[in-house]
């Protein structure tokens, strides 16, 4: 029960602190219109060039729309407490610090999820794409999966935060390589099969899979397997952020490098 | 003093690993990704308009983010004060520093070139080369110039860093960088008009696929400029604003 509230509401107070110095605005322009545009190029890229219909593109693009919270969320989940000075705080408490970690990452899932729930509504209502709304649960719980991976996948990157030295680099390629790797925007029988294979061990790419099959009607039964797959990935990417929580502190312990930028 | 303090900017831009792997290796991930799409799209032939078109894309990324934040950057390190004390125009002082975040911008277009080209063998065959090369020096220049603009205006934003994220893909699809203005529903036409990255676009693909370079490098010439009397008189009201509230180091 302890563990619990240590997950749930230690990771509630330092996602709110985040707002404190962060403003609606800053959430509007980044995270709801960003993404929004990103969608309506790909989506008109797509449709110039005859790649897929609408849906690949929308609903693929919401669900990958939860990246930018959820992977820059999870870096910074370690790589602010690094920079403002408090990771040594952090890493003082007698409480687990592998579970404030893994608890600091729930609330960017949430905010991903909000943030894929509001680019598929708007972009859908924009470009008319119609969703049965059978299909709707199902489409939640793959972008839900989706969002969940990828702040464990944001996770383990911040974890690096605690051994190199400029995390962003690794958090802003990683962003970009997952539009490509994915197959949100190019369908994988268009990538080389090793660009699909790394895909298959990357968040997104099951639960977009997923998404799409739900938003084509396709029953529960037909979409559960890629919505477990992505369920896989999120929980070695939360077995792997762990890990790497628990060497590199004490690395950083045995080399006094913690405080070092 | 224009030239010198570009070169300065541009170096010390360049000394930043976090400023060239964004301007390098991202330009370089959306150029492979404009390739496996023009593939899919069974457009083969279009191979290097898309190379050409990601790297445009860079310019733009790092001077909307380069620009947006350059006198916030000043501010941070704490050389504003400094660098407006200095005997001259505001604009002579910034304008080094827009100018460079283009120039640097330009490692986008020559990364996803030679990326093409050793990578995916797609052959550097511009229809105009030497036009190409003076479409992609003034295209830096203009969005340089634009920059000044975008500085100047930034920095009486709170929240200006939320603005620069969400006009990344905004000017990258009405611009016509990689997907073409006439896909894009009308009212879309009037902005991309007066968008010197939709003349600088338009000529670098003009250059490599053929067509009327000069015109378009011409209009993107003649819209920067505007921005940059703009730009300047903006960054001079900036300056004398926050010399009177005694706000220039606050953010």
């Amino acid at each position: 029960m302890k563990t619990l509230r240590l997950i749930t509401v230690g990771g509630v107070i330092a996602y709110r602190a985040l707002f404190n110095w962060t403003r609606p605005s800053v959430f509007i322009g980044t995270l709801l219109i960003g993404p929004l545009f990103q969608l309506l190029f790909f989506a008109y890229l797509g449709r110039q060039l005859r790649v897929a219909d609408d849906r690949f593109y929308i609903v693929g693009n919401a669900v990958l729309a939860a990246t930018l919270a959820c992977v820059f969320g999870g870096t910074l989940a370690v790589g602010n407490e690094r920079r403002f000075g408090t990771l040594g705080h952090v890493l003082l408490s007698p409480r687990s610090r592998t579970v404030v970690f893994l608890g600091r990452a729930l609330p960017y899932a949430g905010n991903g999820l909000l943030i894929a729930a509001f680019t598929l509504s708007v972009s859908a209502l924009l470009l008319g794409l119609r969703i049965p709304v059978g299909a709707l649960p199902g489409l939640l719980l793959a972008m839900a999966t989706g969002s969940l991976a990828c702040s464990f996948f944001g996770l383990t990157l911040g974890a690096l935060g605690l051994r190199f030295r400029d995390v962003w680099v690794i958090s802003n390629v990683a962003v970009a390589l997952l539009m490509l790797l994915t197959g949100v925007n190019v369908p994988s029988s268009g990538l080389p099969g090793w660009m699909v294979t790394i895909g298959n061990y990357l968040p997104i790419t099951h639960a977009a899979e997923a998404a799409r099959r739900f938003a084509a009607g396709d029953s529960f039964a037909a979409a559960a397997p890629e919505v477990g797959r992505e369920a896989l990935v999120g929980l070695a990417y939360a077995v792997l952020a762990a890990a790497l929580l628990k060497i590199f502190e004490l690395e950083s312990r045995r080399s006094a490098s913690l405080e070092t930028l | 003093m224009l030239l010198l303090g570009t070169l300065l900017h541009a170096k010390q831009i360049s000394r930043s690993p976090f400023e060239l792997a964004i301007a390098m290796i991202v330009p370089i991930v959306q150029a492979t990704l404009a390739v496996y799409l023009f593939r899919s799209g069974a457009e083969q032939h279009r191979l290097l308009e898309a190379a050409v078109g990601a790297g445009v894309m860079g310019v733009w990324s790092s001077v909307l983010f380069g620009s947006g934040g350059a006198i916030q950057n000043q501010r941070w390190q704490g050389t504003l004060e400094m660098i407006m004390l200095a005997p001259r125009r505001p604009v002579l002082v910034i304008l080094p520093i827009t100018v460079a975040t283009g120039v640097t911008g330009a490692y986008s277009l020559l990364a996803t070139l030679a990326w093409g080209r050793l990578l995916y063998g797609i052959r550097l065959d511009f229809v105009h080369p030497a036009a190409f090369v003076v479409a992609a020096v003034v295209c830096v220049l203009a969005l340089g110039m634009f920059g000044l603009l975008l500085a100047s205006t930034f920095v009486l934003l709170r929240n200006a860093n939320a603005l620069a994220n969400t006009l990344e893909y905004p000017i990258w699809l009405v611009s016509g960088m990689l997907v073409p203005i006439t896909v894009l529903p009308a009212w879309t036409a009037p902005i991309a008009a007066v968008l010197p990255t939709t003349w600088g676009a338009r000529a670098l693909r003009e250059a490599t696929t053929g067509g009327p370079v000069w015109p378009s490098v011409g209009i993107c010439l003649a819209i920067s400029l505007v921005c940059l009397i703009l730009g300047g008189f903006a960054l001079t009201y900036v300056e004398r604003r926050a010399r009177a509230t005694a706000t220039l180091a606050l953010a």
